[in-house]
């Protein structure tokens, strides 16, 4: 699954570590989600989409 | 301090690992002293024999609480990879070496207690795998 993640945290000046902080996970965590080693759970993703007040379907992209 | 190594399940996996293998290793000494070489089996020396296998199954319990108490699902998931990897390496090694040693009786015998700190050797090279891989993983102990 592909992610804006990256792209919408530097649209926004945000560091790897301030998102995690937010989030409540470790960085590797973000690290891992940007690069698409990792797809979140669906209460991750939540958590994501609220933190920048974006629907899921805005951050996270099919394949 | 990044949130992985302030983690408080890392913490109480440090803490109750390093108490069980405390011990442990009090245990294998308490055998030690209290078996002559060459006893006979008796009650006393069977339950004092087997006391260290108490300590191996704590820390399994003390891994299995790591997995179930971290609440963040992507170091969960390394750390689960890194139990797996150890696993395969494990079996592998076993199941080679003693068929190994069904087919040339000169090989040397490998005890059988040997295999708990194989796994956990083990589990340093799926640290090592799993680091190299995401190259970003490194953090978890």
């Amino acid at each position: 699954m592909n992610n804006r993640l990256k792209i919408l945290r530097a649209e926004r000046d945000w560091s790897q570590q301030h998102l995690a902080d937010a989030l409540g996970v470790s960085r590797q965590s973000v690290n891992a989600i940007e690069t698409g080693r990792f797809d979140p759970s669906l209460p991750l993703a939540f958590r994501i989409a609220d933190i920048f007040e974006l629907p899921i379907e805005a951050i996270f992209l099919r394949d | 301090m990044s949130r992985t190594n302030k983690n408080p399940a890392y913490r109480r996996y440090m803490w109750r690992g390093a108490a069980v293998s405390a011990a442990y290793v009090a245990s294998v000494f308490l055998a030690t002293l209290v078996v002559p070489d060459g006893a006979k089996t008796a009650p006393l020396y069977l339950v004092v024999a087997m006391l260290p296998g108490i300590f191996i199954g704590l820390w399994v319990w003390v891994m299995a609480r790591l997995l179930i108490e971290l609440d963040d699902e992507y170091l969960r998931f390394v750390e689960v990879q890194k139990a797996l990897i150890a696993t395969g390496v494990t079996l592998a090694w076993t199941g080679a070496w003693g068929l190994a040693e069904l087919f040339l009786p000169d090989l040397p015998k490998v005890p059988i207690f040997f295999v708990f700190p194989a796994w956990c050797l083990a589990l340093c090279i799926g640290q090592i795998i799993v680091h190299l891989r995401s190259g970003d993983a490194g953090g978890a102990p």
